[in-house]
């Protein structure tokens, strides 16, 4: 049966001649990779190599391209120009997810790729079927993955007839990794961010069952935001930033603050003195909302504090919190949270829940407002209209106020999303990273609003993934692992700063 | 210590997923006490084949609906369908059966297309099923405009043996039941369908088509109903395209009752065989307790409910 060959200990590497460790010839590279998502230029021509028997870091910030790069490298999606190549051979145009090519290139998803309903062998049997016998395939299955767990993770605790779904995140992430690396012949393993929900210990059983498969000529691809990590596990670190490889050294004689200076921070930010911010006044302006030591469901004791009139930042790497934060805020159920007045929210993600599709833009933009310029709860249409109107106007709005919503382009519909937030007469306006894709001009004049709105005593909490718009705030909350890392107010507030103290791990204590 | 807790946690979630199942059983042995206790002769051979032999059509028929739901689908046409296999069974199959078993092939055939038309154009599947049943409708109105016609011999035949030793309705549920529980829950075609159900995008990273998982579900789904409507028609002797219109969901509760649910992913056929019997058990109760036909349909809805409702609790319970 085929499931014997899934290499066992550090020494069933197949005794081909060409799989020689030292040879270190290429497995995959890419050539003036680009890759656009409408306006987005995802990649603007990368230049990257995985060589045989190596373990190569790649570290970028965020939008840095990092994850579209590994989905080209995996053959989930074709690349615009440039070329693949796999073990020497071009790959073509038109590749499709299992493309032959890339039957060896394997991927655990940083959010895994498993169907929870399934258990954990027909995972396994979905991702490595051609590898299990077509009889008995489940007894197989189970064997495999219990052995690669085995192996990968000791004292894993998952059963192959366990539900994905009533496993821990932590096993979930175990499952996911076995599940990559169970294949009969395995020349790339590419790890996106593997340790974020693994304890210490199953982290270094890891890495070093990575060093067994780069000991047998397999590459490693890692990445991690983990740059302590990356440094003691990789042979060589890529560094991604804007959409292309800036650097390629040797992990050798790298520190973190080299490597966070080429991802583009400013060097003596790391020495930051620590997570407990100094209470920076918020001028004298009332508090109009807080977070008192919030702490659960992703937080981690974060205090957080919002003037009347002020734009306030939370920043950082995607995921570490800033989303709960603005939960917190929106739904202040909770004791720790405190919020005077009413609000408004921005979603990030337009298409699944901030568009109303079958309306038109005018009530798109009013739904919010609506009840406020309602009498006795009967619509005011002449109010409405002239708000909307106004609105249209002043934020120059294309189709205008009767057009289609999907008529418009994403970045008039974020205008739209973004108007119907400040036409409402909420005191606190709460932003999730609205402007992602959004194109440059459409920013500006969202970003002018913002400024002119607080100018006339709203409260603005904008969390955004692209640092370099942290500057148009007044003070700026840095989130790592939950925790706030730092607060900046003013001349602080800098895209380099940020980048410094979203990846320091110094001001981490080890989990 | 870790170990033990370890060892603790999947008997408990497999537990709370098998719940559902659980309350349905126990209502239906409730059920069959409830009968037992009104008329002792319930529980010989030729009772329980009387009280169970209405739900065997409804039990394959809610097999249908359950691959549907494995993926996530709900279909509003499979009543007027197994009615249309009624009709045409009652007619074509027995003037020329070869015209007819072509005719229910193509029955099949269609029921695949549709997924595919679902999966292609994204039409939600209730709209698409929903137009498909008043296709079915007047398709059988048109093939037999009012009710009537014969069934062959040998599916009348089969449905008045009679075997001495155990009640006869209770082996076609149980070679249905087996045979969907060996293709949706062991197979790997089952794998296919129950992921597309899940997780469509790991499905496809993994390089399966999610096209190809929800014609197999459709077609399965297709030729269950066909079955149903062989199997009805075996009952009733003739052909009527209205005579399952009250399945479509029934079904639905069918295979809520058995533990399934409307988020895709499940294939519970065991469950769905104790849901539909369950149901299918409710009318004979009903009628023995002489709960006036009027008031019959509200009574088996606050039933439903009722099982339903234990469900929620047993789930809390267990949480």
């Amino acid at each position: 049966m085929h499931v014997d060959n899934l290499p066992v200990g550090p020494l069933a590497a197949p005794p081909s001649g060409d799989r020689e460790p030292t040879g270190a010839q290429p497995v995959v590279t890419a050539r003036q990779v680009t890759r656009t998502y409408g306006r987005t230029r995802a990649l603007t021509g990368v230049d990257l190599e995985v060589r045989a028997g190596e373990v190569l870091g790649l570290v970028g910030h965020n939008g840095a391209g990092k994850s579209t790069l590994m989905r080209v490298l995996a053959g989930l999606e074709a690349c615009d120009e440039g070329v693949v190549t796999v073990r020497g051979q071009e790959v073509p145009r038109d590749v499709r997810p299992g493309a032959a090519e890339f039957r060896a290139v394997r991927m655990a998803y940083q959010e895994t790729s498993l169907c929870p309903d399934l258990t954990v062998a027909e995972n396994i049997w979905i991702s490595s079927r051609r590898c299990l016998p077509r009889l008995r395939w489940r007894r197989a299955a189970s064997a495999a993955v219990q052995r690669r767990l085995d192996e990968m993770f000791p004292g894993h605790g998952v059963v192959p007839r366990d539900r994905v779904e009533a496993l821990t995140l932590a096993r979930r992430q175990m499952v996911e990794i076995a599940r990559a690396s169970l294949v009969d012949r395995l020349d790339l393993l590419i790890l996106d961010e593997p340790t974020e929900s693994l304890g210490p210990d199953a982290a270094r059983s890891l890495y070093d069952h990575v060093r067994t498969l780069t000991a047998r000529g397999t590459a490693v691809l890692l990445i991690s935001h983990r740059i302590r990590e990356v440094l003691s596990v990789a042979d060589r670190v890529a560094v991604m930033r804007d959409g292309a490889v800036v650097a390629d050294k040797p992990a050798a004689g790298l520190s973190e603050d080299d490597v966070l200076v080429l991802m583009g921070a400013e060097v003596a930010a790391p020495a930051d003195p620590g997570p407990a911010p100094a209470a920076v006044p918020a001028g004298d302006r009332p508090v109009i909302a807080e977070l008192r030591a919030a702490s659960g469901h992703g937080l981690h004791d974060v205090s957080v504090r919002v003037g009347a009139g002020e734009v306030v930042g939370l920043a950082g790497l995607a995921g570490q919190g800033q989303q709960e934060v603005l939960e917190r805020l929106w739904r202040p159920v909770r004791k720790d949270t405190t919020v005077l007045g009413s609000r408004a929210y921005v979603p990030g993600d337009r298409q699944r829940s901030g568009v109303l599709p079958l309306w038109s833009v005018a009530e798109n933009l009013i739904v919010t407002a609506m009840r406020g310029l309602a009498r006795y709860g009967v619509r005011r249409r002449a109010e409405e209209a002239a708000a909307v109107r106004s609105w249209v106007d002043r934020l120059a709005i294309r189709g205008g106020a009767d057009a289609g919503m999907t008529e418009l382009s994403g970045g008039n519909q974020q205008k739209v999303i973004v108007a119907r937030a400040f036409a409402s007469t909420a005191d606190l306006v709460l932003l999730d990273d609205p402007f992602r894709g959004v194109d440059v001009h459409t920013k500006t004049d969202l970003y002018s609003l913002i400024r002119e709105e607080a100018a006339n005593g709203r409260s603005v909490v904008w969390h955004s993934s692209e640092n370099a718009e942290m500057a148009h705030c007044d003070r700026v909350y840095v989130l790592r692992a939950g925790r706030v890392v730092a607060e900046l107010a003013g001349e602080e507030i800098s895209e380099e700063r940020i980048i410094a103290v979203s990846f320091a791990e110094s001001t981490e204590a080890p989990q | 210590m870790t170990n033990l807790v370890v060892a603790a946690v999947p008997p408990r979630a497999q537990l709370r997923r098998l719940a559902p199942a659980m309350v349905s059983t126990i209502a239906m042995f409730a059920m069959v006490a409830v009968c037992a206790s009104l008329q002792s002769d319930v529980l010989t051979v030729t009772g329980l084949t009387l009280i169970l032999s209405a739900t065997v059509p409804l039990v394959i028929a809610a097999q249908a609906q359950m691959m549907l739901m494995s993926v996530g689908d709900i279909d509003l046409g499979i009543g007027n369908f197994v009615g249309l296999v009624t009709v045409i069974t009652a007619t074509k199959l027995v003037s020329s059966p070869g015209t007819g078993m072509l005719f229910l092939v193509g029955l099949v055939a269609a029921y695949a297309l549709l997924g595919a038309l679902i999966h292609l154009r994204r039409v939600p599947s209730l709209i698409a099923t929903l137009g498909a049943s008043f296709v079915w409708l007047g398709l059988g109105l048109f093939v037999l405009p009012t009710p009537g016609g014969s069934t062959p011999t040998w599916l009348a035949t089969f449905g008045s043996w009679a075997p001495a030793g155990f009640p006869a309705p209770l082996l076609p549920i149980l070679v249905a039941s087996a045979l969907v529980w060996l293709l949706a829950s062991r197979g790997s075609v089952g794998v296919r369908v129950r992921a597309f159900g899940s997780n469509p995008v790991a499905l496809q990273r993994a390089g399966l088509s999610p096209l190809a998982a929800r014609v197999v579900a459709y077609g399965v789904a297709g030729a269950l109903g066909v079955l149903a409507g062989l199997l009805l028609a075996s009952q009733t002797g003739g052909g009527d395209v209205s005579s399952a219109s009250s399945y479509t969901l029934i079904t639905v509760a069918a295979v809520i009752l058995g533990g399934g649910s409307f988020r895709g992913g499940n294939a519970v056929p065991w469950g769905v065989a104790i849901g539909g019997v369950t149901l299918g058990l409710v009318s004979v109760v009903l009628s023995l307790l002489d709960v006036p036909s009027n008031m019959q349909s509200a009574v088996q809805g606050a039933i439903v409910l009722a099982v339903l409702a234990g469900r929620v609790v047993v789930g809390k319970v267990l949480r």
